[in-house]
C-alpha cells in the first residue's frame, strides 16, 4: 500500500506498480505480453490434457501408478491455470491474490480432508459385519 | 400445464395458515393502494428499488429483516403456546402443521431475519467506515438483496400455495428424500434457499473485494474500525463456505428431481454425508452472524466509554482466529453420528478452543468501559445485556463441545437453549443495539430512548425467563420439536417459558411503539451535526442522513479512529481543516437489473416447485435476458458537478463549525 504522506499523485488511470493489483486489472502497455503468456498457457494446458489422455490408454508407466499419474497432471493444470491465465505472480502487486488463493486452499483442504477423515470414521460404533472383525472383538 | 399446481394446493381445511395469508394480502394490497394513491410510485422506484446506492439497500436488506424476524416470532409463539397446552393433549397445532413451523421458524430467523440483517449493516456502514462512496460493484449489490428477497418471498408464499417443509432447518434425509417428503414442502426449502444463497454468495464477494481494494487514502488495514474487520471475516466465510451449501443442496435436489442417489439409503448413497456436508457450511454460518455483531459491539463499547477500543489489534487477531479455526469444528453439531473417539476428541478440542478468540474479545470490552466515562444510553444497555448474556450462552457450549456430554444433551431443549442464548443474546442484541446506535445516521433523527429502554429489560428479562426453563428440561430429558407431551412434570416450566414469552411481545411491541413515537417526534430528536453519539470512526464524520455520494472529498486518514483524530485536531485549533477544492464527483446509475432478475428468480423457483418445466424455462432465460443487456450497457456512471458537491459540503461545514462552538462552550477543550 502506498500510505506515505511522501507519495507522488499519480494521474487517473495508471496504476501504481506498488499497488495491489485484482486479475485482469494490469497496465495496458503489457497487453502484448500477456497474449503470449496466454498461448504458452493453452499450449501447456493442451499437452497436459493430452498427457492425461494418452498415459490413461496407455502402459507406458505402472498401471496401479496411473491415478497418482493423474492427479500429478491435474494439480500442474491447476498451476498452469493460475500462472498463465489467472496471473497469480509473486510480485509484490500480487498480496492478495496470493492470500486469496492461500485461504482458498486452506478451506478446501479443511473441508475434504475433513469430510474424508469423517466419513471413513463412522463406522467406529456400529457393529462390525465381517466376521474376521466379529472375532477380534473376543476378549 | 400447471406441473403439479392446482387448487387443491391451498390448504382450505387449515384457518391458521388461510386467516394470516388473507391478513398479509389484504396488509400489502393496502399498502399497494396507498402508494398508487400518494403517487409514491416514482420516488420508490427511482430513489429504492432501482438504486444501487450502498446506503439504501442496506436499509432494505435491514427492512427486510425485520420483516421475517417478526413473521419467525410468530412462529415462535405458536410453538411455546402449543407445547404447554399440549400436555397429555392433542394441543391446537395438528403434527404436521407443527413440524412446519418449527422448520419455517429456524430457516426463516437463520436465514431470512439474521442475514439481512448483518448483511444490510454491512451494505450500510462498511464503505462509511472506509471513507469510500460505494461498495466495489453498485449493481451486482442490487442483484444480491433482490435475489435474498426474492427468497424470502418463495417461502411466504408456502404459507397459503401448497406447503413448507416438514423436515427441521436442515432438511436430513432420508427424511427429505422423496420416498418420505413427496410433497413440495423441501422443494420451497431447496429453491428458496438456493436463491437467497446466490444472494448472500453476491453481497460477500462485493465486501470482501471492497475493504481489500477500496479503502480512502490513509486507511491501511491496522487503521480500519472493528466492524470493518468483522465484516471482511464474516464475508471470507460467506465466499469459503455458502459454495458448499449451494453444493449440497443442489445434490439433494438432484436426488429429489431426477431421482439419483447421493444422499439415498439405497445404491450407494449416503445420508450421512449431507449432514457432514450441510455443517460444514453451517457451523461456518453461526460465526458469519456473530462476527459483525461482534463488530458491532466493539463501536458501541469504545464510542459509549469515550476511549479508544481496548486492544485493537488483539480484536483483529481474534477474529481472524475465529474466522479460521469456525472451520474446523463442525463435526460438534453430530457428535453422535458414530464417529469415534479420535474424530470426536478433535473436534471437541477445537470447539472449546474457538471459546478462547472470543473471551479474548470479551476481556476487551470489559477494559474498554473500565476506566472509561461510559454513558448509559439504549446501545449501551444492550451491549451491557450481551456480555452477561453472552458469557452464559458461551459457558453452556463450551459444555456441549464435550463430547460426553454432548451425547447426554443432543438434541435435547438444552441445546435449543443453548443456540437461542448465543444467537438472541449475541446477534439479536447486537441488531438491536446497531440499530439505535446508527438509525440517526441512515435517517436523520435519533430514537426515542425511553422506548428503546422499555424494550431491552423486556427483551433481556423475557429472555431469560422464556430460556432458563428450556436448559431446565434439556437436563430433565426433554427433547426438541415434540408437538405434544406426556410428561405432566414438565408442565410448569413450560408455563414459565410462556410468560417469558410474554415479556418478550411486550419487548417488541415497545420496539414498534419506539418507533412510531420516533417518527412522530423527529423533529425534537433531529440529528443536526452528524455526529450524534460523539462517535469515533468515519461514517460519523458525514451528515445525517449522509449525502448519496456519502463524502465530497476523500478523507486522509492519519491513524486509528479515523474521525476521532479529525474531530481533536479541529478542537485543539477551534477551526475545520482548510476548505479543499472541490472536484465532480462519478457516481453509478440506478439500474432495474436486480429487481428484474429476482422477479424471475423467484418465478424460475415457483416453477420449479411445481415442476411447470416450460415457465421454469422461459424464467431463466428471460434473467439470463436481463444480465445481457445489463452487460452491453452504454453509460454506467453520471457525474455530480462540482458546485453540488460544494453545496452539500459546505452545509456539513457549517453544522460541524456549530458543534465545535458547542463543544468549546460547554468546555469539551482538552
Amino acid at each position: 500500500m502506498s500510505n506515505l504522506a511522501s507519495d507522488e499523485e499519480l494521474p487517473t488511470g495508471v496504476l501504481d506498480n506498488r499497488e495491489d493489483h485484482s486479475p485482469g486489472d494490469e497496465p495496458l502497455e503489457d497487453a502484448g505480453h500477456w497474449v503470449r503468456h496466454a498461448n504458452l498457457g493453452l499450449t501447456l494446458s493442451i499437452l497436459l490434457t493430452a498427457g492425461a489422455f494418452f498415459l490413461a490408454g496407455s502402459n507406458i508407466i505402472y498401471g496401479p501408478a496411473v491415478p497418482i499419474a493423474l492427479i500429478v497432471l491435474a494439480i500442474a493444470q491447476m498451476g498452469v491455470h493460475l500462472v498463465f491465465f489467472l496471473h497469480i505472480t509473486t510480485g509484490p502487486d500480487n498480496t492478495n491474490n496470493v492470500l486469496a488463493l492461500a485461504f482458498g486452499i486452506l478451506v478446501v483442504f479443511l473441508i475434504v480432508i475433513g469430510s474424508i477423515w469423517i466419513m471413513d470414521h463412522l463406522m467406529q460404533n456400529m457393529m462390525p459385519t465381517r466376521m474376521e472383525d466379529m472375532m477380534q472383538m473376543q476378549p | 400445464m400447471f406441473g403439479k399446481l392446482d387448487l387443491s394446493a391451498v390448504p382450505l381445511s387449515e384457518p391458521i395458515p388461510l386467516i394470516t395469508s388473507a391478513v398479509v394480502i389484504l396488509v400489502a394490497l393496502g399498502v399497494l393502494v396507498l402508494i398508487t394513491v400518494r403517487g409514491w410510485w416514482p420516488y420508490l422506484w427511482h430513489d429504492w428499488i432501482t438504486s444501487v446506492d450502498h446506503k439504501r439497500i442496506g436499509i432494505m436488506y435491514c427492512l427486510l429483516g425485520v420483516l421475517m424476524l417478526i413473521r419467525g416470532f410468530a412462529d415462535a409463539i405458536m410453538m411455546r403456546t402449543q407445547q404447554a397446552v399440549a400436555i397429555n393433549a392433542e394441543g391446537y397445532l395438528t403434527p404436521e402443521h407443527y413440524n412446519q413451523i418449527f422448520t419455517a421458524h429456524g430457516t426463516i430467523m437463520i436465514l431470512f431475519g439474521a442475514m439481512p440483517l448483518v448483511l444490510g449493516f454491512m451494505n450500510f456502514l462498511v464503505p462509511l467506515q472506509l471513507g469510500v462512496r460505494d461498495v466495489a460493484f453498485p449493481t451486482f449489490n442490487s442483484v444480491g438483496f433482490w435475489l435474498t428477497a426474492s427468497g424470502a418471498l418463495l417461502i411466504n408464499i408456502s404459507l397459503l400455495i401448497g406447503e413448507f417443509a416438514r423436515t427441521g432447518w436442515l432438511p436430513y434425509p432420508p427424511l427429505s428424500e422423496t420416498a418420505y417428503s413427496p410433497g413440495v414442502g423441501v422443494d420451497y426449502y431447496l429453491w428458496a434457499v438456493q436463491i437467497s444463497g446466490i444472494g448472500t454468495l453476491i453481497t460477500g464477494i462485493n465486501i470482501v473485494t471492497t475493504v481489500l481494494k477500496m479503502r480512502c487514502p490513509g486507511m491501511s488495514y491496522l487503521r480500519m474500525p472493528v466492524f470493518t474487520w468483522t465484516a471482511l471475516a464474516s464475508c471470507l466465510l460467506i465466499v469459503a463456505v455458502f459454495p458448499v451449501l449451494t453444493a449440497t443442496l443442489a445434490m439433494l435436489t438432484l436426488d429429489r428431481y431426477v431421482g439419483w442417489h447421493y444422499f439415498t439409503n439405497t445404491a450407494g448413497g449416503n445420508p450421512m454425508m449431507f449432514v457432514n456436508l450441510i455443517w460444514a457450511w453451517g457451523h461456518p454460518e453461526v460465526y458469519i452472524l456473530i462476527l459483525p455483531a461482534f463488530g458491532i459491539f466493539s463501536e458501541i463499547f469504545s464510542t459509549f466509554s469515550g476511549k479508544p477500543l481496548f486492544g485493537y489489534r488483539s480484536m483483529v487477531a481474534a477474529t481472524l482466529f475465529i474466522c479460521v479455526v469456525s472451520l474446523l469444528v463442525w463435526l460438534h453439531h453430530f457428535f453422535t453420528m458414530g464417529a469415534g473417539a479420535a474424530v470426536n476428541t478433535f473436534f471437541g478440542i477445537s470447539s472449546s478452543i474457538i471459546a478462547v478468540g472470543t473471551g479474548v474479545k470479551i476481556y476487551n470490552w470489559i477494559f474498554t468501559m473500565y476506566g472509561g466515562r461510559v454513558r448509559f444510553e439504549v446501545p449501551m444497555l444492550w451491549s451491557m445485556g450481551f456480555i452477561f448474556t453472552f458469557i452464559i450462552g458461551g459457558l453452556t457450549g463450551v459444555l456441549l463441545a464435550i463430547p460426553p456430554a454432548d451425547f447426554v444433551t443432543h438434541n435435547s431443549l438444552f441445546l435449543v437453549a443453548h443456540f437461542h442464548n448465543v444467537i438472541i443474546g449475541g446477534v439479536v442484541f447486537a441488531i438491536f443495539a446497531g440499530a439505535e446506535f446508527w438509525f440517526p445516521k441512515a435517517f436523520g433523527f435519533r430514537l426515542y430512548a425511553g422506548w428503546g429502554k422499555v424494550a431491552f429489560w423486556c427483551a433481556f428479562i423475557g429472555f431469560w425467563v422464556t430460556f432458563t426453563p428450556l436448559y431446565i428440561l434439556g437436563l430433565e430429558g426433554m427433547t426438541r420439536r415434540l408437538q405434544h407431551i406426556n410428561v405432566p412434570e414438565w408442565g410448569p416450566w413450560l408455563y414459565v417459558s410462556v410468560v417469558g414469552v410474554a415479556i418478550l411481545i411486550v419487548g417488541v411491541v415497545a420496539q414498534v411503539v419506539q418507533l412510531v413515537v420516533s417518527i412522530r417526534d423527529r423533529e425534537l430528536l433531529r440529528d443536526v451535526t452528524g455526529d450524534p453519539w460523539d462517535g469515533r470512526s468515519l461514517e460519523w464524520a458525514t451528515p445525517s442522513p449522509p449525502p448519496f455520494f456519502n463524502f465530497a472529498v476523500m478523507p486522509n486518514v492519519e491513524g486509528e479512529e479515523a474521525y476521532w483524530g479529525i474531530k481533536l485536531r479541529a478542537i485543539e485549533t477551534q477551526q475545520l481543516a482548510p476548505e479543499p477544492k472541490y472536484a465532480p464527483i462519478e457516481m453509478p446509475v440506478h439500474s432495474p437489473v436486480g429487481v428484474y432478475t429476482a422477479f424471475f428468480a423467484t418465478v424460475f423457483g415457483f416453477a420449479m416447485i411445481w415442476h411447470i418445466w416450460w415457465l421454469a424455462i422461459v424464467a431463466l432465460v428471460a434473467a439470463f435476458a436481463g444480465f445481457v443487456v445489463f452487460a452491453w450497457r452504454d453509460v454506467h456512471e453520471f457525474e455530480v458537478p462540482a458546485e453540488e458537491v460544494a453545496r452539500a459540503e459546505r452545509a456539513r461545514r457549517a453544522s460541524r463549525e456549530a458543534l465545535l462552538r458547542k463543544l468549546s462552550e460547554e468546555g469539551a477543550l482538552p
